[in-house]
């Protein structure tokens, strides 16, 4: 009798202690089931569109817009970074690999070595560093050029965030889960409350995107961005973009790169996993 | 119009005795120093758990609640200064709360 | 000194009345129009982000609009508190606590009360 009874017991514990923390694949196919009942009819890949997926207005601009995309440009200049030589006659090639179309598909990547999440401007920074070059800024600039080249040449692959089964990384990504769900700033806002709970809805004049395809398309061009900038370069980065949105709910932002945001990315694009990348995108 | 002289003067008077009667600048400094530090022990405690808010002392804040006061203080007005740390406290504590609030927070479809 | 005061004291209570009777009835007017200014300022109540209010532009549709508040909210209170913080009855609510978090003063609410309450 007593033995059933630790058998039941511990059997209990199991399931609840199961039940607490769920795999990323299954975080993964619920996150997507999700989307893909709210929005039937919409394809995998067009959630990488964002607002434009889902109202056939804003469909009609962004289309027209896109003939001659804003971002261009900023590829052409990502590809002359690319391509100019360091100081030490190497390139960024001599670290990320002759073939520019295979990069942004890494990132952001878990680094078993420093145990943590790195993303492609850590390793773009780390490139110029080792080089003996002066690392570029994190949110905006010569970093989100290079970023917009490596995007535009990796577009129609698939976003594929590996997640080892190792312990220090599931950590990371739990963090970066428990961000995108908790609430915070004095507007009492989670990432989750927007674009889980009312994508497709409007503030303001504004559609919420789905969480769903959120990263694909970054570096982005924003036009708010581009009305900011001296020189109507509306560039910037993944975490330009969580530190306007943290901002905006009364939270402090972190600093771009800091753990928690890239905990956060790490968990955010693993949700993407499978969906085309179509960087550099463009939004208002 | 002498009536009004009269009742101006009588409300002059009466403004002149309230405006003698707070603290004295001595305490308002001591209570200034006290505030002060439970003000920056409780931004140091939310920040500890991410829960931080935007306009207690973020460089690009407009408001910068708790830099602002001590400013405020270092120009001597001590008064401003206390109402600005009331809502630095007040901001840092609520911050706190609601990290803790959010501590299981997961995933809701 | 005394004299004059003292002739004076009828008088003034009665114009003091006087004044304070016309000001409480148009300060609900008044007190409209602000608890107005307050519901549309941005930086304020901020309530179009989400809500649908009459000749509000640019109105959100993330929460209901304001309409028929008398009929959705018999118990003025109860319209108070939602506002104050709509996250005590659904802790997953969006709505920013604009009480709790001080996101506007007890006055400001008040004042916005009103004006929701009368749409």
């Amino acid at each position: 009798m007593k033995k059933i009874l630790t058998l039941l017991l511990s059997a209990g514990l199991m399931t609840t202690a199961m039940q607490a923390v769920s795999s990323p694949q299954e975080d993964l196919e619920k996150f997507r089931l999700y989307y893909e009942q709210r929005f039937p009819g919409i394809q995998l890949d067009d959630f990488g569109n964002g607002p434009y997926a889902l109202d056939a207005n804003k469909r009609m601009q962004w289309e027209s817009m896109e003939e001659f995309p804003p971002y261009e440009e900023y590829v052409d200049k990502g590809r002359e970074i690319w391509e100019t030589p360091f100081k030490n006659g190497k390139s960024f090639a001599s670290c990320f690999g002759e073939d520019p179309s295979k990069v942004r598909v890494k990132y952001p990547r878990w680094d078993s070595k420093t145990q943590q999440v790195v993303t492609l401007e850590g390793d773009i920074n780390k490139c110029l560093k080792d080089n003996g070059e002066k690392p570029f800024g994190w949110k905006k600039g010569k970093i989100a050029h290079l970023g917009a080249f490596l995007g535009y040449e990796a577009r129609g692959q698939k976003i594929n965030v590996v997640i080892p089964d190792d312990p220090k990384a599931l950590e990371a990504y739990e963090e970066g889960k428990h961000f995108y769900y908790a609430k915070r700033g004095q507007l009492n806002l989670a990432c989750a409350d927007c674009h889980v709970q009312y994508p497709g809805q409007r503030v303001r004049g504004q559609m919420l995107s789905t969480g769903l395809g959120q990263t694909t398309h970054f570096p982005v061009f924003r036009a708010k961005w581009e009305k900011a900038s001296p020189d109507g370069d509306g560039m910037g980065t993944l975490h330009r973009r969580y530190g306007g949105c943290n901002k905006q709910v009364r939270a402090r932002p972190f600093k771009a790169q800091s753990r928690q945001y890239r905990n956060l990315e790490f968990f955010h694009t693993y949700m993407s996993n499978g969906l085309e990348i179509n960087a550099p995108g463009y939004r208002e | 119009m002498k009536k009004l002289i009269a009742a101006f003067g009588l409300t002059l008077l009466i403004a002149g005795c309230n405006a003698t009667t707070p603290e004295k600048p001595a305490s308002l400094k001591a209570q200034y120093e006290v505030a002060l530090k439970n003000a920056q022990a409780a931004v140091e405690k939310a920040a500890a758990v991410d829960g931080e808010w935007r306009d207690i002392r973020w460089k690009k804040s407009k408001k910068r609640y708790l830099p602002s006061a001590i400013k405020a203080a270092e120009a001597g007005d001590y008064e401003k200064a206390l109402k600005l740390l009331e809502i630095a406290t007040f901001q840092a504590e609520a911050g706190y709360k609601q990290a803790m609030e959010q501590k299981n927070a997961g995933p809701r479809f | 000194m005394t004299k004059p005061t003292k002739r004076l004291g009828p008088a003034a209570t009665a114009l003091a009345l006087c004044i304070g009777l016309v000001l409480s009835a148009q300060a609900s007017a008044d007190d409209l129009e602000a608890g107005k200014k307050i519901a549309f300022d941005r930086s304020k109540g901020n309530c179009l982000t989400c809500h649908h209010i009459e000749g509000g532009p640019l109105p959100g549709n993330i929460g209901p609009p304001l309409i028929a508040m008398k009929s959705r909210f018999p118990d003025k209170a109860k319209l108070r508190a939602q506002i104050w913080d709509a996250t005590a009855i659904n802790p997953h609510s969006i709505m920013p606590p604009m009480g709790r978090h001080r996101i506007l003063s007890e006055k400001e609410i008040d004042l916005v009360t009103d004006y929701i309450y009368s749409l």
